[in-house]
C-alpha cells in the first residue's frame, strides 16, 4: 500500500536547472546568436513576415543590431520593434513556449528558451529594456533580473518584476548583462573570440545581411558572406523548389548545389591544408538562419549508405537546403540552432535531394583525376561565380562529362624539410605563402632544367 | 647573423628608449607585486645590457641567459657581468621547459624577455604560447621581434602571411595598407598583443593576462616589443592598478624614432626640458639647428631614456 503522501513523484522543475544545467548545452557564441535571432524575428515581423526564400526581396536596411562586448559587461540593443508589455507579462519570460503563444511569422526563435538561457550563460545581473509602439505612442518597461537573488528566493515564485522605464531612441530592445560569469568574462577578454564571433555572424546571418540588415560588433558593421556557386561553360548549379504541407501549414524547401570553388590539385591535403578555411560542404538554413555550415559529416549524408565519407578531393562542392515556414517548430532545427534534428521527418525526406548532387560531384572529382590537369582546370575556370540569389532553376546539377583518357604514368615525390627553410625558399621564389606542393614542383623544374635540360 | 656579430645594440637610441620604458615599467610592477625574488631570463648575448638593468633597477640577483650559438655561448660565459648570471647553451624552446622542470624555479615569478633577432614566425608564436601557459604565477613576459616588411613577404602576401602566423585574431579585412612599411610595426604590435590576450583567455589561465607593453620603435628597421603580466589571482588588482595609472608609459601609440643626435644638440635641447608645452620646430630652429616634428616629439617624450655615451673621434 502506497502511503498517501508518497502517491505522487515530484516532477517540478527547479530554477537552478535552468540557470546552471541547460546553459551547459550551448556555447557562448550560440547564446549571443539566440539574442540576435530574437532581434531579427522582430525586424522580420515588422518587414512583412514572409517566407525567407532566396527570391524574397524583403528590405531590412532600416534595422540595426549592435553588440558590445567588454571584459566586464555585455550588451545588445536593436531597433527591431521591441517586446510588447503583454508579451513580456505573458510569454517572453516564460521558460518554454506556452501552447497559446501566438506564432511569429517565419521566426527563428521557437522554443521559448533562447533569451533566458543566453543571459543566464553570460552573467548574473541582467537588465532587459523594451520600447514598443502602443496605440500610436511609445511605451517602455524594464525587467531587472538579479539571478542570485532570484535563485535564493526559492522555487515557489518564478516571476520577474516589470518596471517602468524611459524610452529607448527607437522601438526595440536593449539587454545589458554585468557581473559576468567567469567563462564569459574570459572569452570576452579574448580578441580571438570576438573575431571568430564576427566571422560566424558574417556566415550564419548572410541571408539577412544580404537584405540590408546591419549587425555591429564593437561598433564595426559586419559584411555578410557572399555565397556563390560557379556557373558557365559546362557547369550549372541545381536549384529546385518544393512545397510541403505539414499539420495544415506550408513548409517551403529550396535545394541549391554545385561547384563553389575549383577543386584542389590532388586528393592529398598538403601540410598547409587548413580545413577550417574550407567552405565546401552542405549548409542547412531554417527561416533564413544558417544552422549548419560547411558540413561534411553523416548529418548531411556523407559516410551514410551509398554515400562516401567526406574526402578533401571533394573540396569545391557546396550545397544549400533552405527550409522556411510560418511555424518554425516544423523546421528541423535544434534548440541551440547550431545543428539539424536528424530525426526530423521533413529533413530525412529531403536527404535524397541532397544525395544526388553530392554523388554527381563525387563522380566528377573521381573522373577529373584521370584527365590532364590543365585541360580540366581550363574548363572549370570558364565557370564564373554567381550569387546564389541569381542561380536559375535547374532540376539537377550539370557537370562536364569527363571521359577517362590515358595519361603518362606519374610518380609522386614526397619529402619533408624544416618549415623555416621552405618559407625561405618560397620567399626566394617570390611568394612566402606559396603552397608547399608548388614549392616542390618549382624546385623539381629548376633542378630538371639545370641537370637534365630540355626534354 | 647572431646578435653578437652585429652592432652593440645598447648604442641604438630608440632601443635605449624602449629598454628604458620597459625597465621603468618593470620597476613599478615589481614594487607593486613584490617581484624582487624573480628569476630574470633573457638573451643576454655578450653585452648583457638588460641583465645589468634587471640587477640594478629591479634588484634581481638570479639571472639566466640563453645562448644558442656555441661561439656565442663561450663569449657570453667570458663576458657575463655578474657571477649570479648563468649562461645556458641551447635554444630557448628547449631550455625554458627544462628550467620549469627545476623545482627551484617553479615556485618563483619569472621575468622573461625574449628579445629575438628576427621577424615573427610560427616558431616564435609557439614559444610565446608555451610561456603564456606555463610561466609561474606573477610572471612578466616580453617579446621583441623585427617588423621589417620584407620579412613578411611581398605587399600582396603580407596580410595573409600575418594571418598564417597569428591565426584567427587577425581580422579578415586586414589590408595591404595595414602591412606597409609605415604601419606594419603598429599592426604587428596590436595583433600580437591580441594573440597573447587570446591565448591566456581561451585557456582560462587563472589571473588572466594584463596587457602592459606595446612598443613599436625604429632603429634602421622597425621593431616591436609586446608583453604583459601573468598575475596570480590575488595580485591581479595591484598589477592592473599600475597599468591603469596615467603615468604608465608601456603602451606606446606612436612609433618611437629617437633621432641620432650630437652631444651638443642633446645638451642644447635638454636645457629646455622638462617643460609643459610641446617643443616646437621653430624653437629648435631658434636654438640654431633643426629636427623633424616626430623627432622632436620623440626627444621630448623620451629624453630621459636616451643613452649616455659619446663616440670619441680622434
Amino acid at each position: 500500500m502506497i502511503p498517501g503522501d508518497k502517491s505522487k513523484a515530484s516532477a517540478n522543475p527547479t530554477k537552478a536547472f535552468f540557470v546552471r544545467m541547460i546553459t551547459r548545452d550551448i556555447t557562448l557564441e550560440d547564446c549571443i546568436f539566440d539574442l540576435i535571432d530574437n532581434s531579427i524575428d522582430g525586424a522580420w515581423e515588422l518587414a512583412g513576415g514572409r517566407p525567407m526564400s532566396l527570391a524574397d526581396d524583403t528590405d531590412l536596411s532600416a534595422y540595426k543590431i549592435s553588440i558590445e562586448i567588454k571584459p566586464d559587461r555585455f550588451s545588445i540593443h536593436d531597433n527591431c520593434g521591441g517586446i510588447s508589455l503583454d508579451d513580456a507579462a505573458n510569454y517572453a519570460f516564460t521558460f518554454g513556449r506556452k501552447d497559446d503563444a501566438e506564432t511569429e511569422n517565419f521566426s527563428i526563435g521557437v522554443y521559448g528558451i533562447g533569451m533566458k538561457r543566453a543571459v543566464f550563460k553570460i552573467g548574473s545581473k541582467i537588465g532587459i529594456k523594451s520600447t514598443f509602439t502602443d496605440n500610436g505612442g511609445l511605451m517602455s518597461f524594464r525587467v531587472p533580473v538579479d539571478v542570485n537573488a532570484w535563485l535564493a528566493a526559492g522555487d515557489g515564485n518564478w516571476d520577474f518584476d516589470i518596471e517602468g522605464a524611459d524610452n529607448l531612441a527607437a522601438p526595440g530592445v536593449q539587454i545589458d548583462v554585468t557581473d559576468l560569469n567567469e567563462a564569459a568574462a574570459q572569452s570576452f577578454e579574448s580578441p580571438r573570440f570576438i573575431q571568430d564571433l564576427r566571422r560566424a555572424i558574417a556566415r550564419d546571418y548572410a541571408l539577412h545581411l544580404h537584405r540590408g540588415l546591419t549587425i555591429e560588433v564593437e561598433g564595426k558593421s559586419i559584411n555578410g558572406w557572399a555565397i556563390e556557386l560557379r556557373q558557365g561553360g559546362e557547369f550549372s548549379p541545381m536549384r529546385a523548389s518544393f512545397e510541403e504541407n505539414i499539420e495544415g501549414e506550408k513548409v517551403y524547401v529550396e535545394v541549391l548545389a554545385g561547384m563553389e570553388a575549383i577543386p584542389p590539385e590532388d586528393s592529398d591535403p598538403d601540410g598547409d591544408w587548413d580545413e577550417d578555411q574550407n567552405r565546401s560542404g552542405w549548409y542547412v538554413v531554417c527561416n533564413g538562419r544558417i544552422v549548419l555550415a560547411a558540413d561534411k559529416t553523416t548529418l548531411t549524408g556523407w559516410g551514410t549508405e551509398s554515400w562516401p565519407i567526406w574526402h578533401p578531393q571533394y573540396t569545391g562542392f557546396m550545397g544549400l537546403i533552405i527550409f522556411s515556414s510560418r511555424r518554425a517548430d516544423l523546421l528541423p532545427l535544434t534548440t541551440t540552432k547550431r545543428s539539424v534534428d536528424a530525426t526530423s521527418q521533413l529533413y530525412r525526406r529531403y536527404r535524397p535531394n541532397m544525395r544526388e548532387p553530392s554523388k554527381a560531384w563525387i563522380a566528377y572529382t573521381n573522373a577529373r583525376r584521370q584527365r590532364e590537369r590543365d585541360e580540366v582546370v581550363g574548363q572549370e575556370q570558364e565557370a564564373k561565380s554567381v550569387p546564389i540569389y541569381e542561380v536559375a532553376a535547374q532540376p539537377a546539377v550539370v557537370l562536364p562529362q569527363v571521359a577517362t583518357k590515358k595519361r603518362v604514368p606519374e610518380a609522386n615525390v614526397l619529402y619533408s624539410v624544416p618549415k623555416p627553410r621552405l618559407l625561405k625558399l618560397a620567399t626566394a621564389m617570390g611568394n612566402i605563402r606559396m603552397p608547399y606542393k608548388e614549392v616542390g614542383l618549382q624546385s623539381f623544374e629548376y633542378a630538371y632544367a639545370d641537370l637534365v635540360g630540355e626534354d | 647573423m647572431a646578435s653578437f656579430d652585429s652592432i652593440n645594440y645598447s648604442l641604438r637610441p630608440s632601443k635605449s628608449v624602449q629598454r628604458g620604458i620597459v625597465f621603468h615599467g618593470l620597476k613599478a610592477l615589481s614594487d607593486a607585486m613584490a617581484l624582487q625574488n624573480s628569476l630574470y631570463i633573457g638573451f643576454g648575448s655578450i653585452w648583457f645590457t638588460d641583465f645589468v638593468m634587471a640587477h640594478k633597477a629591479l634588484e634581481i640577483d638570479e639571472m639566466i641567459s640563453i645562448e644558442a650559438n656555441d661561439v656565442g655561448f663561450r663569449r657570453a660565459e667570458f663576458n657575463k657581468v655578474y657571477r649570479s648570471i648563468s649562461v645556458v647553451e641551447g635554444r630557448s624552446e628547449d631550455k625554458l621547459p627544462e628550467l620549469l622542470n627545476q623545482g627551484e624555479y617553479q615556485a618563483r615569478p619569472w621575468i622573461v624577455w625574449l628579445d629575438y633577432d628576427g621577424a615573427l614566425d610560427e616558431e616564435k608564436v609557439e614559444e610565446m604560447r608555451w610561456l603564456l601557459l606555463n610561466a609561474p604565477p606573477n610572471s612578466i613576459v616580453l617579446f621583441t621581434f623585427s617588423a621589417t616588411q620584407n620579412a613578411y613577404g611581398k605587399p600582396a602576401q603580407r596580410p595573409g602571411r600575418v594571418a598564417d602566423i597569428l591565426g584567427p585574431v587577425v581580422p579578415d579585412e586586414l589590408s595591404r595598407e595595414d602591412c606597409n612599411q609605415e604601419n606594419l610595426p603598429q599592426t604587428l604590435a596590436s595583433l600580437t598583443m591580441d594573440f597573447l590576450s587570446s591565448v591566456v583567455a581561451d585557456n582560462a589561465r587563472p589571473g588572466g593576462f594584463i596587457r602592459s607593453f606595446k612598443i613599436p620603435y625604429f632603429d634602421s628597421v622597425g621593431m616591436v616589443t609586446v608583453g604583459g603580466v601573468l598575475p596570480a589571482l590575488g595580485t591581479a588588482p595591484a598589477a592592473r592598478a599600475v597599468i591603469a595609472d596615467h603615468k604608465w608609459q608601456g603602451i606606446v601609440d606612436e612609433m618611437i624614432q629617437a633621432p641620432p643626435m650630437t652631444l651638443k644638440e642633446v645638451a642644447t635641447l635638454q636645457a629646455e626640458l622638462p617643460c609643459l608645452e610641446d617643443l616646437t620646430r621653430a624653437r629648435v630652429q631658434e636654438l640654431g639647428f633643426d629636427l623633424l616634428e616626430h623627432q622632436i616629439r620623440s626627444f621630448q617624450r623620451y629624453y630621459k631614456y636616451l643613452p649616455n655615451f659619446a663616440e670619441i673621434v680622434s
